[in-house]
Order: structure tokens, then C-alpha cells, then sequence
């Protein structure tokens, strides 16, 4: 398995996210597309450390580390907002709340 | 050999898994294919033998990223998902072919124009020096961690609690 293997497959997996970013309307489905794409970037932290000159060094594990906590943090804010704005539209649809948009 | 065969099995699974939580009608079912897209990515960070990072992606994603998103399925409305209604965005056609895009234009040049190191080095088991690594040089990262930790919960919990309106003043007696 040469880097190049992980790289690839961390674009697709990548990809994969932005696809459900931008053609679903389901909050909840755009946030978790959010976090594969979060978890393909994780893949490469892990991969560029995996094939580096000084993998003793451990920067890979400890980014990733850090990432992790951050994507935690982030995915519960989110959810709490998905769920404060179902309280105000009585959706999540994210095509239906369109209050700032000029008519 | 073997770990070709790993690669290919777990990164097989970690794109039908993410493939199907993002085109899945149903949202509960959707969610469980997200977990098994982490387990996927947990398997590949042990196959580039990160096993911390492995250890933590199945208790902070599939334990509790999943159990957080399930939850907030069943909070919000139809748990079957969107039946009957438009799945996807009024623009999915332009939002697919930008995806398919960023991935041709942006993301595969500067990969394959990547020196590809051919092979690994070979190391040691690293969760004592992550520790340590963690206690030394990184102790003042880990400390804002847990500060941003315990204001993302106070937030989730003021988000998601809502506003009280002031329907009843206390009338002065």
C-alpha cells in the first residue's frame, strides 16, 4: 500500500460528503455529510504521518486527536441548532427556511 | 498481501457505508450506515497503526456521534425520513456535478503529482508517548480542548433548550 492509496480513497470518501452537502435537504443529513467529509481529513492527517520522514513525532495522532474533539464539539452545537430551529419552523427541511431571502 | 486485502475490504466498506448514509431515504437506516462507515475508518487507522485514533473514532463517533444523531432524528419530525416528499435540493444536479468536479479538478492533480513514499516505517506501539506527548509539549492545547468541550455542551444545552418566552410576568401582589 503506497500513500498514494489513502490519499485517493480520503478525496472520494471526501467527495461523498460534499455529494450529500449539497444535494440533500435533510439538516441532520447535511451535518453528518459534514462529518464524513471531517473523518476523510482525519484519514489523511493519519496517512501523511503513517509515510512521514519521523513518524516518532506523533503530530499525525495528536491532529487528529484534537480534530476529533472539535468535530464532537461541533456536531453537538449543531444538532442542538437543528433542533431549536425544528422548534421554530416545525422542520428541517433547510429549502423551507428561507425567511432571510428577498421575494 | 494481507494488508492489500485489509485496504481494499475496509476502504470497500467505508465508501458503500458513507455512499449509503448520504443517499438513504430513510434517516434512521441512513444513520446506521454512518456507523458503519466509522467502523471502516476505525479499521483503517489500525491498518496504518494508529490504534489510539482507532480506539477513539469507535467511542466518539460510533458511540456517541451516532447515539447524539439518532436521538435528534427522533426529536425532530418523520423518523422514516422524507416520505412522500423531495429528497433531495431544488439545485442537486449542479450540487453533484461541483462534487464530482472538486474531486476531478481540485482534489486528484495535486494527489498524483504527489512523491509518493513507497514504504512505511516501521514503529513502535505509541499510545505511552501519545500520553506523554499529550502531558508535555500539548498540555495547553488540551486545556482549551476541554474548555471548547464544556462550552459547546453549555451552548448545545442553551441552544436546544430554546428561548422562554415571557408569556406570564410575575404580576406584583
Amino acid at each position: 500500500m503506497t500513500l498514494h492509496h489513502y490519499l485517493i480513497l480520503a478525496a472520494v470518501l471526501f467527495c461523498v460528503g460534499l455529494i450529500g452537502v449539497f444535494t440533500r435537504r435533510n439538516a441532520i443529513v447535511v451535518l453528518f455529510s459534514v462529518e464524513i467529509m471531517l473523518n476523510a481529513a482525519n484519514l489523511n492527517f493519519i496517512a501523511f504521518w503513517r509515510y512521514s520522514e519521523n513518524p516518532a513525532l506523533l503530530h499525525g495522532p495528536l491532529f487528529t486527536l484534537f480534530a476529533i474533539a472539535v468535530a464532537a464539539a461541533e456536531v453537538a452545537v449543531g444538532l442542538a441548532l437543528v433542533i431549536a430551529v425544528y422548534r421554530h419552523f416545525k422542520t428541517v427541511d433547510l429549502e423551507s427556511m428561507d425567511t432571510l431571502r428577498e421575494e | 498481501m494481507n494488508e492489500e486485502i485489509a485496504f481494499w475490504m475496509l476502504s470497500a466498506i467505508a465508501v458503500l457505508g458513507a455512499l449509503v448514509a448520504v443517499r438513504k431515504r430513510n434517516l434512521i437506516h441512513g444513520v446506521f450506515a454512518l456507523m458503519v462507515f466509522f467502523a471502516g475508518l476505525a479499521g483503517l487507522f489500525l491498518l496504518l497503526l494508529a490504534e489510539f485514533i482507532a480506539a477513539a473514532q469507535i467511542l466518539v463517533y460510533i458511540g456517541a456521534v451516532g447515539i447524539l444523531l439518532l436521538f435528534a432524528i427522533m426529536l425532530t419530525e418523520r423518523v422514516a425520513g422524507d416520505d412522500g416528499r423531495r429528497m433531495t435540493s431544488r439545485g442537486w444536479f449542479w450540487g453533484l456535478v461541483a462534487a464530482v468536479a472538486v474531486f476531478v479538478v481540485l482534489l486528484l492533480p495535486p494527489i498524483q503529482q504527489f512523491p509518493s513514499p513507497e514504504h512505511a516505517r516501521a514503529i513502535e506501539p505509541s499510545v505511552k508517548e501519545l500520553g506523554e506527548k499529550l502531558m508535555h509539549p500539548y498540555v495547553v492545547t488540551l486545556e482549551v480542548l476541554a474548555l471548547l468541550l464544556t462550552a459547546a455542551l453549555i451552548g448545545a444545552v442553551t441552544a436546544a433548550q430554546g428561548v422562554r418566552m415571557p408569556k406570564e410576568e410575575d404580576s406584583p401582589e
